[in-house]
């Protein structure tokens, strides 16, 4: 598990991002145990009371939950990781949309644009997968 | 917690401590940032009562410094104070006889934590061993308050990795922990609070995870603003 900080952004907002798109992406399967606090702390050798504050919200979120002194579990709730992938795309197509439109650039060619770079991309794989 | 009010000292006519106000609590890393001569290492022992000061006021959980409040900190100095001839496991017989704080278990786990042995020579430590046994030496007490002076100073970046990582692991558990640094980098995502001095008063204290949260800002930027404002 490694994360890449960036180092003007809170800590915990972005450790609970990592396991989102882990999530979503199914990289961390629902009903799985995630380390410890302080295992957590050591691999990505960051504060354990960050650690802590993104678990707690986490939990909050309904993205894991604990059971008295257990490992703590990502949660078994299907609607609940339906939710997460599509927050997910919202927030990265909001994202570019933010982005893009600042550019003033006319509709029919941004979805132009993002069409030829979707099939650039699915022919790479192609190629990468020969 | 460790708190700081108004805290000045003079050596001769020099003020070294300008009134220095700060707070460092308990399950938390504070760390004091700032260059040679900012008051760093004056402020650590001062709060062990290893030097006086003139005015202002320190306190431990409350109390003001006293020999028995004074058992639940711990000094670790930048240099070591072992004599060099000795093998670590003198060393460790030494603090089992003078200290009763002293928990040998720990020292073990600590050592095995920096993979390094027992039979080891301390003067025939590399430069990072030796920072590391220094540190393990402090933190091998039974204390709720450890304070470090500049553990990163120059040693090998695998040696500042490894010590680094003393900070995210139970070793420092619910304990308060001081660090003076003037290298931020390898501590940024590891400390709770940051403060920043300068000519021996506090520029400013924040929350690391708070100003990245509120602001945008990187501790970085935060010194920037305040050492080049």
């Amino acid at each position: 598990m490694a994360i890449r900080f960036d180092k003007r952004e809170a800590v915990y907002i972005q450790v609970i991002r990592y396991f989102k798109e882990q999530i979503a992406i199914g990289k961390i399967k629902s009903g799985q145990e995630i380390p410890s606090r302080r295992e957590l702390a050591q691999q990505l050798k960051i504060n354990p009371n960050t650690v802590q504050r993104a678990y707690k919200e986490m939990e909050e979120e309904g993205l894991i939950y604990t059971d008295g002194n257990k490992p703590s579990i990502i949660t078994e709730d299907t609607n609940r990781i339906k939710e997460i992938r599509e927050s997910l795309i919202t927030e990265a197509i909001d994202h570019f949309v933010e982005r893009i439109t600042s550019l003033q650039i006319p509709k029919e060619q941004i979805l132009q644009l993002v069409q030829s770079k979707l099939n650039e991309l699915s022919k790479e794989s192609e190629k990468n997968h020969d | 917690m460790i708190k700081l009010n108004g805290v000045e000292k003079k050596y001769g006519r020099k003020s070294i401590l300008n009134g220095v106000t700060f707070e460092a609590e308990k399950g938390q890393i504070t760390c004091l940032i700032g260059i040679n001569g900012a008051g760093k290492t004056t402020i650590l022992q001062s709060i062990m009562g290893l030097t006086p000061y003139k005015k202002g006021e320190i306190t431990i959980d409350g109390e003001k410094l006293s020999p028995k409040v004074m058992e639940k900190i711990t000094y670790i100095p930048d240099a070591m104070t072992l004599l060099p001839k000795m093998r670590i496991k003198d060393a460790f017989q030494f603090m089992r006889d003078f200290y009763q704080n002293w928990n040998d278990e720990r020292a073990k786990e600590i050592l095995a934590f920096f993979k390094l042995k027992e039979e080891e020579r301390i003067s025939q430590l590399s430069k990072g061993n030796t920072a590391k046994v220094n540190l393990l030496m402090g933190l091998a007490m039974d204390a709720d308050y450890i304070l470090m002076d500049e553990p990163f100073s120059g040693i090998d970046i695998f040696s500042r990795e490894q010590i680094a990582d003393v900070f995210s692991s139970h070793l420092v558990e619910d304990r308060g922990v001081i660090i003076t640094t003037h290298e931020i980098s390898d501590i940024e995502h590891l400390i709770d609070k940051a403060v920043l001095l300068d000519n021996g008063v506090v520029k400013k204290e924040f929350m690391t995870e708070q100003v990245r949260e509120d602001e945008g800002k990187s501790v970085i930027d935060v010194m920037r603003e305040v050492y080049q404002g």
